[in-house]
C-alpha cells in the first residue's frame, strides 16, 4: 500500500461506472437478450389452486398445435430429476422431499404442473392455454393460523405436520431479566411482499448430447450455488455443469440457490438435445417465484421505569410458503433473526422461540435484510416502551444503545460488538431531524388540525459481521476468494466470486485493484459469472459480503501479483524488490519517477523469458477471511405527513447518518442505501404480496402489487460517520440496512403523527391509516 | 397472418413482414435484434419497455408492431451521438450514477428524452412527474432525477 502515490487511489472517489458503458446505450445482455442456434422456448403450465390433487393432464390437444416439440409432465422427468429436498440433512428440520413439476399434488397457486417446449414463445403459450389439468381440491392452509390447525391437511404425506421446525433457546438469565420488571408487550404482524427485481427469473439451458457438457445461462445471484444444486438434482458430473451469468436485472434475495424451474428446464434440454430458453412474465414471476417476510413476531421487554432494557422474549412464527427454495431449509431463518435480536442495543437476556410452517402459497426466498424483522420489531418496541413509561423514545435509545467506551463486547447472542457507533449515530441524527424545532412545529401543526410526526429507527447490520457470527449461528460460510492475472500488456483481471446485478462491482472491485496495484484503473478488467472461471462461492452476491469480502479478496490477489511482479522486474533491474515501487504502470525505484520500465515490459518478460521469481504466471488466488469488526449501521430518522381525511401518508424527510467504514465509491455506497430505502418505503406504505383465505393469490400485477415510484420516494439525505479502522480492509456493505431500517423509522413516524398510536401491521395503506385515525 | 410494415427505427428504414399479434417491443427486440428495449412487466406498467414512436413515448409492450407501420420509431440504441459517443443524456446518467442494474434504463432514457425535447429546462417537479410511470427497483429515483436535471442544464 505504501507504494501507491496519492494521485493514484482510485478508492475513495465516485469514479464512473465500467458498466455504464454497456446499459446507457442498449448493449447490456441479459437473459432474454440471448438466442443459441436451434434454440427451443419452454413456457410453464401453472396450477390455478392452492391445494390438491392431480387427477390428470390433458397435453394431446396442445401436443398436436403446429411448433409444439413437447409437453413434459412430472411423468416425463422421473429418473431425469431426482426428488429434490434439503441437502444436508439438518437436525430436527422437517425436510420435504419434492419434485420439479408438481406430480401427485400442487401446493400453490403458481405450482408448475407442466413444462411445453415449442418453437416460439408466442406458440408456447398458446399450447399452454390448450392444456388441462384436472384437480380434486384439498381445503388450503393459507396462513400460520390454518398450519396450526390439526384439522387442515399436511403439504406433505411424509411430513405429519405442517410445522417444519421449532426451536426455544434462553441467552442470558432471562428469568432474572424479568423477575419484577414492567412488561411492554407488541405483537408484529408484518404482510408478505415480493423481490420484484425488474427482469423477472430466467435462463437458457444448453445440453450437448456429445459431450455431455451442460451449460445453463441463467439470471442468478448465486452461480456456484446453481451449478451445485443442477449437478445433484440432475446425476450431472460437477465437471460437466456450468452456469454463466450474462448482464443480471436485480434480483433481491430472489434468485438465489436452485429454482425448481431451472432443474426442469436443463433436465429438459437433456431431453431434447436442444437449448430451451424460458424467461417468466411479471405475473409468473410475483405468483410463482418467492415471496419474503409475513412473520408474526410477538415480543415483549423487561424494563425498568427509566426506559432500561433487561430482557426481550421474542416469539416468531414464520411462513415459509411450500416449497423451500434450495438449499435453505426451513430452519435458516431461526439463527439470524435470534442473533440480531438485540440489535444496537446491551441488553443481556433474550428468550427465543421459533416456529416454522408450510403452507400452500408461493417459497419463503431470502429478501433484502432477511432478518429484517427483528429491527422492525425491536424499534417499534422501544417506541412502545417509550409510550408506556412516559418517556422520549430518543431516551429510551439513548439509555440502551451501545456506547464507544464499552467496547468490544459481545452480545448476549454472540456475536462480538466492536467498532460500531451506533451511540454517535443516534446523537446526530436526531441534530440533523431538528428534534426539537420538530416538536414544537408539530404542536402548532396539531392545533391546526394537521398531522406531522417524526420517527427514528437504528440498527446494525452484519455486514459481512465478526468473525464469531456465523458460529452464533451454529453455521458458517466459506471465505472469500479471489483470482488476479497480469496480462500480458500489463493490464490486470481479476476474477470474483461475486455474482452482481447492479451493485457495480465491475468497478469497485477495479477501484480497489488499481490503487493496489498502481496503474491505471481502465486497466483493470473484472470477470465474474462464470463458473468455469470463477472461485467458488455458495452465496455469489448476497449478505452485504462484497464490500469486505470481495474488496478484500481482490486486494490480496492483486497484492500477490504485484509481489512477483516486483520480484522479476527486480532481477531484471538489479534492484532489491523491496525497494521497487508501481506508479501510473510504471515499475521504478521508490522516489525516481525518471527511472523505471513500463509494467507491460515487465510482464512481457515474464510471459515470454520466464525468469527467476516466475512461477506459472502471473496470476494468484487469494482467500480473505471475515475480519474483526464487520458491521455497518446507524440510525435513519423519517418525517411524515399524515392526510386525516384520506389517510395518505407523505413522507416530508428522510435521513440517514450511518457508519460502513471507507467509501470505495461514495456514489454507489449512496445508492445502494437510497435504493434500499425506497423498497423499505415500498413495505412501509404500498407493497402487499395477499393471498386470501383459501390461499388464492390477489396481487399479480403491478395494477395490485404497489411498487413505489418516484413519486412515493423522497430525496434522502445522508451522513456517512467515519472513525477508526479496526483492518486494513475498512470497507463494509450497505445492501441491506435502508431496507431494514426504513419499515421502523417509517411506522414509529406514523404512529407519532397519529398521536402515538400502536400499529402492528403493514403496509400503512390509506384506508388502514384511517383506521387507525378512527381508533 | 402476416402483415407487411415499414417503418423508420433510429433513423433507418426497416421492411419486415409481421404477425398481426406480434408486439412492437418484439418485433424491435427479437426480429431487428434490438434488444436494448426491455421488458419488465408485459402488462403496461413498468415502463422499461418505453420507446418513442412519432415523438411521443409508447409501451412497446402494449402496442403491435403492426400499428408502427409508417412510424419514426426511437430506442436506446438511437441516442448515441453520430460519432458514437455518449449522447448527452446518456453521459449525465454515467456521470449522475443514474442506474444499477440496467434493467428499467432504456425506458427511463426514452422517457426523459420525450420530456427534454419538450421541455428543455424542467424543474425538478416536472421531471419527477414525468418518470412517474416507470419504475426502478435499485436506485430510489434521486439519482435518475439528478441525471435528468444535468442533461437538461448541459442543453441536452
Amino acid at each position: 500500500m505504501s507504494s501507491v502515490a496519492p494521485a493514484q487511489r482510485f478508492v475513495g472517489q465516485s469514479v464512473r461506472r465500467v458498466e455504464d458503458a454497456r446499459i446507457l446505450t442498449g448493449r447490456g445482455r441479459y437473459i432474454d437478450d440471448m438466442q443459441l442456434p436451434k434454440m427451443l422456448h419452454g413456457v410453464f403450465v401453472r396450477s390455478s389452486i392452492a391445494h390438491g390433487r392431480i387427477t390428470g393432464v390433458e397435453v394431446d390437444a396442445a401436443r398436436a398445435m403446429p411448433g409444439v416439440v413437447a409437453i413434459i409432465t412430472a411423468a416425463d422427468l422421473e429418473g431425469k430429476v431426482y426428488p429434490l429436498s434439503i441437502q444436508p440433512e439438518v437436525p430436527n428440520v422437517a425436510r420435504p422431499v419434492f419434485t420439479a413439476l408438481a406430480s401427485d399434488k400442487v401446493r400453490y397457486v403458481g405450482d408448475p404442473v407442466a413444462l411445453v417446449i415449442a418453437e416460439s414463445r408466442y406458440i408456447a403459450e398458446d399450447a399452454r392455454d390448450a392444456v388441462f389439468v384436472d384437480y380434486e381440491p384439498l381445503v388450503a392452509v393459507a396462513s400460520i393460523e390454518h398450519a396450526e390447525d390439526s384439522s387442515r391437511p399436511n403439504l406433505f404425506d411424509d411430513i405429519d405436520s405442517n410445522l417444519l421446525y421449532s426451536e426455544n433457546r434462553d441467552f442470558g438469565d432471562v428469568e432474572a431479566a424479568f423477575a419484577g420488571a414492567r412488561i411492554v408487550e407488541l405483537t408484529l404482524r408484518p404482510q408478505r411482499v415480493a423481490h420484484v427485481p425488474m427482469e423477472c427469473r430466467g435462463g437458457i439451458a444448453d445440453y450437448n448430447a456429445g459431450s455431455g457438457d451442460l451449460v445453463y445461462y441463467a439470471t442468478t445471484q448465486s452461480p456456484h450455488g446453481l451449478k451445485l444444486g443442477l449437478s445433484g438434482a440432475l446425476a450431472q458430473p460437477a465437471d460437466q455443469v456450468r452456469v454463466i451469468t450474462p448482464d443480471v436485472g436485480g434480483a433481491f434475495g430472489q434468485k438465489a440457490g436452485l429454482q425448481r424451474e431451472d432443474a426442469a428446464l436443463c433436465a429438459v434440454s437433456r431431453i431434447l438435445g436442444r437449448p430451451v430458453k424460458w424467461v417468466e412474465d411479471r405475473v409468473e414471476n410475483m405468483t410463482s417465484a418467492s415471496h419474503a417476510r409475513s412473520e408474526i413476531l410477538e415480543i415483549s421487554a423487561a424494563v425498568d421505569e427509566d426506559g432500561t432494557i433487561r430482557g426481550l422474549d421474542a416469539n416468531m412464527r414464520l411462513d415459509v410458503g411450500a416449497y423451500p427454495v434450495l438449499p435453505f431449509p426451513p430452519s435458516f431463518l431461526g439463527p439470524i433473526v435470534r442473533t440480531m435480536m438485540t440489535g444496537p442495543y446491551h441488553i443481556p437476556a433474550l428468550r427465543w422461540a421459533n416456529t416454522v410452517y408450510a403452507t400452500n402459497k408461493a417459497s419463503y426466498g431470502t429478501y433484502r435484510g432477511p432478518w429484517a424483522i427483528e429491527t422492525l420489531a425491536r424499534e417499534a418496541l422501544v417506541d412502545r416502551i417509550a409510550r408506556e413509561l412516559g418517556l422520549d423514545p430518543l431516551d429510551v435509545r439513548r439509555r440502551n444503545v451501545y456506547t464507544a467506551e464499552e467496547q468490544p463486547t459481545e452480545m448476549v447472542t454472540g456475536p462480538t460488538i466492536e467498532g460500531i457507533r451506533a451511540s454517535e449515530a443516534l446523537e446526530r441524527a436526531a441534530e440533523l431531524a431538528g428534534e426539537q424545532e420538530f416538536r414544537a412545529a408539530q404542536t402548532k401543526a396539531r392545533e391546526e388540525g394537521r398531522l406531522i410526526g417524526l420517527g427514528y429507527s437504528s440498527y446494525i447490520e452484519p455486514a459481512p459481521g465478526p468473525p464469531n457470527l456465523f458460529p452464533s449461528m451454529e453455521s458458517g460460510l466459506p471465505p472469500e476468494r479471489a483470482y488476479a492475472r497480469l496480462e500480458i500488456d500489463g493490464h490486470l483481471t481479476v476474477t470474483t466470486a461475486q455474482a452482481p446485478h447492479g451493485q457495480g462491482h465491475e468497478t469497485t472491485l477495479a477501484q480497489v485493484a488499481a490503487t493496489e496495484m498502481g496503474i491505471p484503473l481502465e486497466n483493470v478488467r473484472i470477470i465474474h459469472g462464470d463458473t468455469q472461471l470463477t472461485p467458488f462461492s455458495v452465496i455469489g452476491t448476497g449478505g452485504s459480503r462484497a464490500a469486505t469480502m470481495a474488496s478484500g479478496a481482490a486486494l490480496l490477489a492483486t497484492r500477490s501479483v504485484k509481489e512477483k511482479v516486483l520480484e522479476i522486474a527486480g532481477h531484471i533491474m538489479e534492484i532489491a524488490p523491496s525497494d521497487l515501487e508501481i506508479v501510473d504502470a510504471t515499475v521504478r525505484p521508490k522516489g525516481d519517477p525518471a527511472g523505471g520500465m513500463p509494467l507491460a515490459n515487465v510482464a512481457g518478460a515474464a510471459y515470454f523469458a520466464a525468469p527467476p521469481g516466475e512461477d506459472a504466471g502471473l496470476r494468484s488466488s487469494s482467500v480473505m477471511h471475515e475480519p474483526p469488526g464487520g458491521w455497518s449501521g446507524g440510525t435513519h430518522a423519517c418525517q411524515v405527513e399524515v392526510d386525516p381525511l384520506t389517510g395518505v401518508v407523505e413522507i416530508t424527510r428522510y435521513l440517514v447518518v450511518e457508519d460502513c467504514g471507507d467509501l470505495i465509491n461514495p456514489a454507489i455506497v449512496e445508492g445502494q442505501i437510497r435504493g434500499g430505502i425506497a423498497q423499505g418505503i415500498g413495505i412501509a406504505l404500498l407493497e402487499n404480496a395477499l393471498y386470501d383465505e383459501e390461499a388464492n393469490f390477489l396481487a399479480g400485477t403491478f395494477m395490485d402489487y404497489l411498487v413505489p415510484t418516484v413519486m412515493e420516494v423522497p430525496r434522502v439525505e445522508i451522513e456517512h460517520l467515519h472513525g477508526d479502522a479496526l483492518h486494513e480492509v475498512n470497507y463494509r456493505g450497505v445492501g441491506e440496512g435502508g431496507t431494514i431500517a426504513a419499515p421502523p423509522a417509517v411506522l414509529n413516524a406514523v404512529a407519532d403523527a397519529l398521536g402515538g398510536v400502536e400499529i402492528t401491521t403493514l403496509p400503512m395503506t390509506p384506508e388502514r391509516v384511517l383506521e387507525l385515525i378512527d381508533g | 397472418m402476416s402483415i407487411e410494415v415499414t417503418l423508420t427505427v433510429n433513423g433507418v428504414t426497416r421492411t419486415a413482414s409481421v404477425e398481426a399479434r406480434r408486439t412492437l417491443a418484439d418485433f424491435l427486440r427479437e426480429d431487428l435484434e434490438l434488444t436494448g428495449t426491455h421488458l419488465g412487466c408485459e402488462h403496461g406498467v413498468c415502463g422499461a419497455c418505453t420507446v418513442t414512436v412519432n415523438g411521443a413515448s409508447a409501451r412497446s409492450c402494449l402496442m403491435l408492431a403492426v400499428q408502427a407501420d409508417g412510424a419514426d420509431v426511437r430506442t436506446i440504441e438511437g441516442l448515441l451521438e453520430p460519432d458514437g459517443s455518449l449522447g448527452v443524456l446518456q453521459q449525465a446518467c454515467a456521470d449522475s450514477h443514474a442506474f444499477q442494474c440496467g434493467f428499467c434504463t432504456p425506458g427511463f432514457l426514452m422517457t426523459a428524452t420525450e420530456l427534454l425535447a419538450e421541455n428543455a429546462t424542467p424543474t425538478e417537479d416536472d421531471v419527477r412527474e414525468a418518470i412517474s410511470g416507470n419504475l426502478c427497483r435499485c436506485t430510489g429515483y434521486e439519482s435518475i432525477v439528478q441525471a435528468v436535471m444535468l442533461a437538461a442544464e448541459r442543453g441536452a
